[in-house]
């Protein structure tokens, strides 16, 4: 491999791994830019979500190289719309127990009862599973064609590109184009008012949860289908990145997200090479503190919604 | 009236305490304890689960014997791993041996599993005079002399090993590759761990010694979830081989993402990654292929030990590792020397017990087990091993030259 070649390569794989990132921002950004919520317990219901698709997966008995063709298609979406139900209903319970009593506390009360969560579930899932790192069942097929050179792009890689990108389109649409879209901005910008005019807050949050955590869980299945395990740590190791890409692409903003999750991949695959690896963290967060000074607002800041 | 029953109370339950205290009421009361501290939970727990039941095996079976010169051995068990580090914490191992410590009849101990847990016991162990015997922690600062400030500050040797260290098993790993392999450039990572760096720093050095290109060092995050930077990296550097020093956390994504990018670099470890569980964690064709070490002879093959492996798996309901061997020699070092502090008739303590283990001069299951002044085995074998069709297979051992 040259070393533009070398350096090509980083450039596709820290876009798959800044898509990674953006997929579980992007369902962190909605939510907070509906109730202004930092929900940290977001990350460990995407961590909990790789569980809730290794267990179906087991049910189901597929393994690697088990199923091709459209008999796979047809398994990935049972097993994508059972574990996005699954996770959304999570996010749905977490809403109603912990965090719909604190709603009316202001100051960081409903962000702590978030972290709160987020070790419970941690937790849980280290008890049940154990600490070590559990196999993911290699579903996707190991397709990888030659772009320039010696520089290749998985198919792994390109179906989380385009995922990320559709995901990206279609919240966009619903928040901004849609009826429910319309009473999410209009309870972020005032729940009394809203309230008011006859939408029914408690179901707009509700929803709100629902798609935000079922994202998270579609995340938690590329996650797994990309990288072939999971373990009960990586909630906290990929979340701390993919909350940096929702906070430097302006949080709250759905294009922000994926624009902030590309930058830290990018970051992180070239800072790598040019750097090393030890250095990753050092260097994102450093680009972070810059961002956030000089725009601190993140990269795309004009917040789609705001709350009075 | 409720008073004077509180205070009866209080008296009959002081005397009780009194006369209850194990040591005072004769012989077959007699009690040695041994601590052990092990990250039985953890992504290490399948090696630390192994070590614990060859001290276990011991224990039981000294004591079917009578015990150690008169005295009944028990265990004291400790989980050094956390659930914040998800495997073995040098903080918690830390708190362990203080609680040891603080149990009077503790006299020694079994352990740790890992470099990073005995950089911060042994001066803990030193204060209290106390020695502790570690089947499987090699890194060779912690018995350093150079390092004695720091390690055991009060002089005298504390932490004694049934396994060499790293100042043998990575530089013979490196002339394993070299002479063996033909391995002529190397790309070298370790883990940040205490025992991760120290490893992956000893087999730099000698790798250097014997004329392999060194074509880079970098570090991984055990938490972290994408290698693929950093083997694109190296994929790009073109190695012959390439060299992982440190344990289970980061080698299980290490290798089945080096098998994606990389399948035909040669792969090796060290004893951080013979673990019997690593193909359940990466995949069996990840591993395949990839070498490791111990720190000790190979026992577990070995045709003088099979009745001893048999019983194990009966009794233990698990495979047998090496490391579970030098923990149950690790238990006999122990008994032998409470025998022969009996024997002398001098009181039981720690600092006399320390004193005996030093003039240890033992036949083992492994061979004859004897220390150097620093704690360190006189007898330096590392033997390499190879993964394959999911099995660890022993190779040889390893050149020390």
């Amino acid at each position: 491999m040259s070393g533009l070649d070398v350096v090509l390569q980083q450039v596709v794989n820290g876009l798959a791994l800044g898509m990674m990132y953006a997929l579980l921002a992007l369902g962190f950004t909605m939510v907070y830019g509906i109730i202004e919520l930092i929900n940290f317990s977001h990350f460990s219901v995407f961590m909990t979500g790789t569980f809730v698709g290794l267990t179906l997966l087991n049910l189901m008995g597929l393994t690697a190289g088990s199923l091709t063709g459209m008999a796979l298609v047809g398994a990935l979406v049972a097993l994508f719309v059972l574990t996005m139900t699954v996770t959304g209903l999570l996010g749905v319970v977490i809403e109603r127990i912990c965090l719909r009593p604190v709603r009316h506390v202001s100051g960081t009360a409903p962000m702590i009862t978030t972290i709160g969560v987020a070790f419970i579930l941690i937790n849980v899932m280290l008890l049940t599973w154990g600490p070590q790192t559990q196999r993911f069942p290699q579903l996707l097929p190991n397709w990888r064609w030659t772009l320039v050179g010696t520089v290749e792009i998985t198919f792994k890689q390109l179906v989380l590109f385009v995922v990320g990108l559709i995901l990206m389109v279609v919240l966009s649409h619903l928040v901004q184009r849609t009826t429910l879209g319309k009473a999410m901005r209009a309870t972020a910008q005032d729940a009394d008012a809203a309230r008011m005019m006859g939408i029914d807050v408690d179901r707009v949050v509700v929803l709100t949860f629902f798609l935000g955590s079922a994202l998270a869980g579609a995340g938690s299945l590329f996650f797994g289908l990309y990288y072939g395990f999971t373990a009960y740590y990586i909630g906290y190791t990929t979340g701390l990145r993919a909350f940096t890409s929702a906070v430097l692409g302006g949080i709250g903003s759905i294009p922000g997200a994926v624009l902030g999750g590309l930058f830290i991949g990018l970051t992180q695959s070239l800072g790598g090479q040019l750097l090393g690896v030890k250095w990753t963290d050092v260097i994102i967060f450093s680009i972070l503190i810059v961002v956030m000074v000089v725009r601190p607002s993140g990269l795309l800041g004009v917040r789609v919604t705001q709350k009075a | 009236m409720n008073r004077r029953i509180f205070v009866a109370g209080i008296a009959v339950l002081v005397l009780a305490t009194m006369l209850g205290l194990p040591g005072d009421l004769g012989a077959q009361d007699k009690v040695v304890k041994i601590g052990l501290s092990l990250p039985i939970t953890g992504a290490d727990a399948d090696g630390a689960d192994a070590i614990l039941k060859g001290a276990q095996m011991a224990i039981a079976e000294i004591n079917a014997k009578k015990g150690a010169g008169g005295y009944k051995l028990e265990a004291v068990v400790f989980d050094s791993a956390t659930p914040a580090a998800g495997q073995y914490d040098p903080a918690q191992a830390a708190t362990n041996y203080k609680k040891f410590i603080a149990d009077s009849l503790v006299m020694a101990a079994v352990g740790p599993v890992m470099s990073g847990e005995g950089k911060a016991i042994s001066p803990i162990l030193s204060e209290a005079d106390m020695a502790t015997i570690t089947p499987s922690s090699t890194n060779p600062d912690i018995t350093d002399p150079k390092f004695q400030s720091q390690y055991r500050p009060k002089g005298k040797a504390v932490y004694f090993r049934t396994v060499t260290t790293d100042a043998y098993q990575g530089p013979n790993m490196a002339n394993y590759l070299f002479h063996t392999q033909k391995v002529k450039s190397v790309y070298i990572l370790d883990d940040g761990g205490a025992f991760g760096v120290g490893i992956a720093d000893s087999f730099q050095k000698r790798a250097g010694e014997l004329g392999v290109k060194i074509l880079g060092r970098d570090r991984l995050d055990p938490k972290e979830a994408d290698y693929k930077t950093i083997l694109t990296k190296i994929k790009g550097v073109n190695p012959d081989g390439l060299y992982y020093g440190g344990v289970m956390q980061a080698a299980a994504k290490l290798a089945t993402q080096a098998h994606e990018v990389m399948p035909r670099v040669i792969k090796a470890g060290s004893d951080g990654v013979y673990d019997l569980s690593w193909p359940k964690q990466s995949g069996k064709e990840a591993v395949e292929g990839w070498f490791c070490s111990q720190a000790s002879p190979e026992l577990v093959t070995s045709q003088k030990l099979e009745a001893w492996v048999t019983k194990f798996k009966s009794e233990m309901k698990r495979d047998p590792t090496n490391y579970a061997i030098t923990s149950y020699n690790a238990v006999h070092v122990i008994a032998d020397a409470v025998s022969r502090t009996a024997a002398a008739n001098k009181p039981l303590t720690r600092a006399n017990l320390r004193d005996a283990i030093q003039a240890t001069k033992l036949g083992s299951i492994q061979g004859p087990i004897a220390f150097d002044a620093n704690g360190d085995i006189l007898t330096r074998t590392v033997s390499i091993y190879q993964w394959r069709e999911g099995e660890i297979k022993y190779v040889g051992v390893a050149p020390e030259k």
